[in-house]
């Protein structure tokens, strides 16, 4: 018989389509957009329509109901709707809308329906990511982010450093592709199966009863690799100073939030840790003291470069890798498991979301400044903004408030949650104190990020204007500004449904007992 | 009977009152600076009255728990007992808890509350007077704004009612990490307050300073509270997690039954407590093993001299046991102990900066030299009281330990340098408001040396200068505002003679110093007595010695010193003034100045001659720590005979 009209077959693809109907619904708009940029290229015609598609897609996903899933489907199934996957689903349906938002003041006229069309690709891959359920569709939902965003980068090829920073993306992005693609391979070489639960179990199984394979030791470090050129952590983040300099604002508004939020997300997967068996007990190899370092450095370095940068985008591209660090603290202490810990990585989601709507707030409120023509390239541009311009100010001061972590920001409760997650884990794990020493560099880069964060808030309000006031015009940007200022401040003073959307979301697995602590008798 | 319902929303008032003002007079106000600063001193005097109408029914309830406490010979609280806590879920004073939850960091057995951080706010004897003189050194600021301020009046009076709420939210705070919250929030207005009304060129680069350096050390601060509220956590029983489980339970044949731990808490009244507990618990398990150890060692002695051979192996088995279990203990407690070292300083760490203690003090020069007189005036006046209510509201219940063992030899000493040193700062200045920084650091230090003898008198003493502090260093800041207001500088020697020129000035300026150097009839001298006698006490300064004792009062004549130094400089000898920048000829105090002087003059002489309610209302709290502390130095003593 033809395997490929079997029945069964076609009753699971037919199942996984009905778990994807709000990304099919993003995809298809996409496609829609592109068809339509032959006949008519208008900004507001293309971004009414991908805003539309988000809201139709969010309808879709609200409206709908989906097929009943089971725990042990999640085995076999190709799509597994369940965790995170809800919850990654509305963060790249809200993000989706900044980012439309953004987009009406920073595309141009002849690109605008590429631009959006892209972006709704970008976001249902960003969905995929936290539902597909095997290596090749999760390996195919990063590339549905990473294909947009080439294209994106090259839309606006005018200037050298435009067409560099596009260049280097490209060529970065897939040697890290082909990275991960290799850790894959080993993967499944190694455990014969493609289902990621299956994966886990299977690693997780053969370390319980013998020594863990060195050949699986060497597929985890590529993936780590691979990965961590998504969220920009040191030693891959060689890119991300260029990049973010020569691309737009919208552009690197996504870059800097939605491959941090895929790439966590997918190795949070591979390793096992959003499902409530056992994950992958990697507690035995060098794996976590190989992610202490990187997160360490990670932080260390992006803040330390950070200081020196005058250009702001570089700045933030350095900031960007920090927090990358913090990102990582989160995921370490996830993989500690049945350490007896109270959290786990919905740390990590909160603080994605924070740091989703501090940094892309920042770049839609440089999109609002810059919209009619003015440029903000560097750090003294901003001068006097508070004067000028004093609601964007008020903003953009709300956001680096959120950076450097002062309380009543999201971005306090984020890291609270994370520090706290780091010096909970027990010292009866293999790394010992090292999480709690952890903690305290964290802390320690705190104080340094607040350095340049507050050099940027100084130049704002407390120095006499450059530039006479802009003109307001991208009330777009403003708007999508406004929204991150408002959850930025929300989820400040009242953290609740998040992190409760979020611990729902990344349940403790089994074996982390939820009440032994630290001191026991 | 008081009606505690409204008291308790009095306590929300008085909170969020100063936001809403500060709302209101960045919006109303921006017609000009005059109206920015009508609505300010309306709102701040409403305020104040608000303050008082909570602060007299607390105070009374408070005299009113000492002396009940004193009458019946109660030995004093385990843990602080905030009155009028809102949402409060029991009746008339309360269970000093609050039901009010932020947002839940962990889950949690199912009877137990859930470790949450909780919008815990209360009063007690220690935070009440911190409050009504924030009130009052708000109003006080105001006033003192009124001439200098003429540039974007209303941002300006805005962001000094958002200092006064954050302040005010840390004063009022139990729980651990809405305490460092509000402490945190302090820095954004004051960043703002130096670097946009500052006086001078550098004002940029000093709220920078300001800002990151106490930043770095709150965030050692915060890792420290992590360190205490997971390493303190609920004790629960051991059968019954959903139990809490507060002492040691016999079973039936007569084992002790310890607790383990339950879920964490923020609250500081239960870590509190629960730091008691574990430290007990620990040398309980000690204890028990070593009589465990002896008994199976008398065991092993008479299955050796028994006639059945077949017991000898299973007594010493028992004999092995014992020995495990008492060496797991020891170990217990001395991880316990090492981790407290490590978090002590982590703590301590964001309240040494922010009193400042000398050599942490490094940022305030420059931030003092830049900022507006009034800003000043609330810096040196109540936020630094912010650092020394940290000392007593949490580093020394938490920390008990290392309170006793590192208080006084290495914080006692730094208190004891920055007097003198301090002192000899002030000396050497030539502008007045860092003369007024100087003396503000040394009398701090007094301040701390002063926490650090952990005796009731001591404390008393503490806590006493806190308010008397507040209003002398308030005060002063307030009047070199005077001249900074008609001069644009403050540079001791462009004056001279002022006495002749401005007497009524000259005369507050004489009342301020008094106190400030501890003339009796005047506030400071009682705290600064208290503190000494604590400091020549043996039982307290055995470890160190009367040496601080002599650095202290060697500061209190020290400051005589410098204070009568300055007076002469500035006040008498030929008149010497320096251009005036306007063509109006500057007037003597006039009447707003006239309440910003005269009210805490007033104030600094009515607690001169009555002392009393203030100590009597601070007592029963001074000896909720005195207990901690007390059993703390106890352990310490036992732990060193059994060295012996």
């Amino acid at each position: 018989m033809n395997p490929l009209s079997s029945q069964a077959l076609f009753d699971q693809a037919s199942l996984s389509i009905r778990f994807l109907l709000p990304e099919l619904t993003l995809v298809g708009s996409a496609c829609a957009l592109f068809l339509l940029a032959a006949f008519r290229s208008s900004r507001r015609f293309s971004g009414c329509l991908a805003l539309g598609a988000i809201f139709a897609a969010a309808g879709v996903a609200f409206g709908i109901p989906e097929p009943s899933f089971l725990a042990a489907d999640r085995f076999t199934a190709g799509i597994d709707p369940t965790g995170v996957a809800v919850f990654v689903r509305w963060l790249a349906l809200g993000a989706g809308v900044i980012y439309a938002l953004l987009g009406f003041s920073d595309s141009s006229r002849q690109t605008a329906p590429e631009y959006f069309g892209c972006l709704l690709v970008v976001l249902a891959g960003l969905s995929m990511v936290a539902r597909v359920n095997d290596l090749l569709s999760l390996f195919l939902a990063l590339e549905m982010i990473s294909i947009p965003t080439y294209v994106l980068l090259y839309l606006p090829t005018k200037s050298k450093a435009g067409q560099e920073a596009a260049l280097k993306y490209f060529l970065l992005s897939l040697l890290s592709s082909g990275v991960l693609l290799f850790g894959f391979s080993y993967l499944y070489g190694l455990t014969g199966a493609i289902n990621l639960p299956l994966v886990a179990e299977t690693l997780s199984k053969a370390s319980q009863v013998g020594p863990v394979s060195p050949l699986a030791l060497v597929a985890i470090v590529l993936v780590i690799a691979g990965l961590g050129f998504r969220l920009a952590a040191v030693p891959f983040h060689f890119y991300a100073p260029d990049v973010y300099e020569g691309a737009p604002n919208g552009v690197v508004a996504q870059l800097a939030f939605i491959p941090k939020v895929a790439g966590l997300v997918a190795l949070a997967r591979i390793f096992g840790l959003l499902t409530p068996d056992a994950p992958f007990d990697a507690a035995r190899t060098l794996i976590p003291l190989t992610l202490w370092v990187i997160a360490a450095v990670t932080m260390t370095f992006g803040n330390l470069l950070a200081l020196i940068q005058d250009n702001l985008k570089r700045l933030f591209a350095y900031s960007g890798i920090a927090h990358a660090g913090y990102m990582l603290i989160g995921f370490l202490v996830a993989t500690e498991a049945g350490a007896g810990m109270q959290s786990g990585f919905d740390a990590v989601l909160v603080y994605l979301v924070a740091y989703g709507l501090m940094t892309v707030g920042i770049f839609c409120v440089l999109g609002y400044l810059t919209h009619t023509g003015r440029t903000i390239e560097t750090v003294d541009d901003l001068a006097g903004l508070g004067r000028t311009n004093p609601v964007a100010a008020g903003m953009m001061g709300l956001f680096f408030l959120s950076l450097i972590g002062m309380p009543l920001t999201a971005g306090f409760n984020g890291k609270l949650l994370l520090f706290f997650g780091a010096f909970e884990t027990p010292p009866t794990t293999p790394l010992k104190d090292l999480y709690r020493i952890l903690t305290l560099i964290a802390a320690l880069n705190s104080a340094i990020a607040a350095v340049y964060y507050l050099k940027a808030m100084g130049v704002m309000f407390l120095r006499a204007p450059l530039q006479p006031a802009a003109p307001a015009k991208g009330y777009a940007a403003f708007l999508a500004a406004f929204l991150c200022a408002v959850g930025t401040l929300g989820l400040g003073v009242y953290p609740k449904p998040l992190v409760d959307a979020a611990r729902k979301a990344a349940p403790i697995p089994a074996t982390k007992s939820p009440t032994v602590l630290v001191v026991s008798k | 009977m008081l009606n505690t319902e409204a008291i308790r929303i009095l306590v929300l008032a008085v909170l969020f009152a100063p936001v809403a003002l500060a709302a209101l007079v960045g919006l109303a106000g921006r017609s000009g600076y005059r109206s920015a600063r009508r609505l300010a001193s309306l709102g701040a005097l409403v305020h104040l009255g608000l303050t008082a109408a909570l602060a007299v029914p607390a105070v009374y309830v408070l005299i009113d728990r000492s002396e009940s406490e004193e009458a019946y010979g109660h030995r004093a609280a385990n843990s602080f007992q905030p009155i009028f806590v809102p949402g409060d879920p029991s009746g008339e004073l309360g269970s000093y808890e609050t039901a009010w939850n932020l947002f839940p960091v962990a889950k949690a057995p199912a009877d137990l509350p859930p470790p949450a951080i909780q919008f815990f706010l209360g009063i007690d004897g220690l935070n009440i007077w911190l409050v009504l003189l924030t009130s009052i050194l708000t109003y006080v600021a105001v006033l003192v704004s009124h001439g200098s301020i003429r540039e974007r009046a209303a941002g300006y009076y805005a962001w000094l009612f958002l200092l006064q709420a954050a302040i005010l939210g840390a004063f009022l705070s139990f729980d651990i990490v809405l305490f460092y919250i509000f402490f945190e929030l302090t820095l954004i207005p004051a960043f703002f307050l130096i670097g946009c009304w500052g006086t001078g060129g550098g004002r940029r680069d000093a709220a920078r300073k300001f800002f990151l350096y106490t930043l770095l050390g709150s965030l050692f601060t915060l890792v420290g509270i992590f360190g205490i509220v997971l390493t303190n956590p609920t004790p629960v029983s051991q059968t019954n997690p959903d139990k809490t489980h507060y002492t040691v339970v016999l079973d039936a044949k007569g084992q002790p039954h310890y607790p383990k731990a339950g879920p964490v808490t923020f609250s500081i009244p239960k870590l509190m407590r629960n730091v008691a507990v574990w430290n007990h618990f620990h040398e309980i398990a000690i204890r028990g093993a070593e009589l465990k150890k002896v008994a199976a060692a008398k065991g092993l002695e008479k299955a050796r001299s028994g006639r059945e051979p077949i017991a000898i192996p299973l007594a010493e088995d028992d004999v092995a046991k014992a020995e495990r279990e008492w060496q797991t203990a020891k170990a217990d407690r001395e991880h316990y102990k090492s981790l407290q070292y490590w978090l002590f300083f982590a703590l301590i760490a964001g309240f040494v900066v922010k009193v400042p203690l000398v050599p942490f003090h490094t940022w305030l020069p420059a931030a003092y030299s830049e900022a507006p007189p009034a800003v000043a005036l609330l810096f040196s006046g109540v936020l630094a009281k912010l650092g020394t209510l940290g000392l007593v509201r949490i580093v020394l219940p938490l920390c008990p330990d290392m309170a006793v063992q590192q208080g006084l030899p290495v914080f006692g000493f730094l208190g004891a340098l920055g007097i003198v040193y301090a002192a000899f700062c002030a000396f050497a200045q030539r502008d007045l408001k860092l003369f007024a920084a100087y003396s503000s650091v040394s009398h701090l230090g007094l301040l701390v040396l002063g926490t650090f003898t952990l005796t009731a008198e001591g404390l008393t003493g503490a806590a006493l200068h806190m308010v008397n502090h507040g209003l002398t260093a308030g005060a002063m800041f307030a009047l070199v505002g005077f001249l900074a207001e008609r001069y644009r500088t403050t540079d001791m020697n462009q004056f001279g003679g002022l006495i002749g020129r401005f007497p009524i000035y000259a005369f507050w300026m004489f009342v301020i110093c008094l106190a400030s150097v501890g003339l009796p009839g005047l506030n400071n001298f009682i705290g600064e007595m208290l503190i000494l006698s604590a400091l020549f006490s043996p039982e307290a300064t055995a470890p160190v010695g009367y040496g601080l004792g002599i650095a202290a009062a060697s500061g209190i004549f020290l400051s005589a010193w410098y204070t009568m130094t300055m007076l002469r400089k500035v006040f008498f000898g030929p008149l010497l003034l320096p251009p005036t920048p306007t063509d109006v000829e500057p007037r003597d105090v006039r009447p707003h100045e006239w309440v910003a002087f005269g009210l805490p003059a007033l104030l600094c002489l009515a607690l001169g001659i009555f002392p009393q309610p203030v100590i009597q209302s601070m007592k029963s709290d001074v000896n909720i720590i005195v207990r901690q502390t007390d059993d703390a130095r106890d352990r310490a003593n036992d732990a060193k005979s059994a060295a012996k």
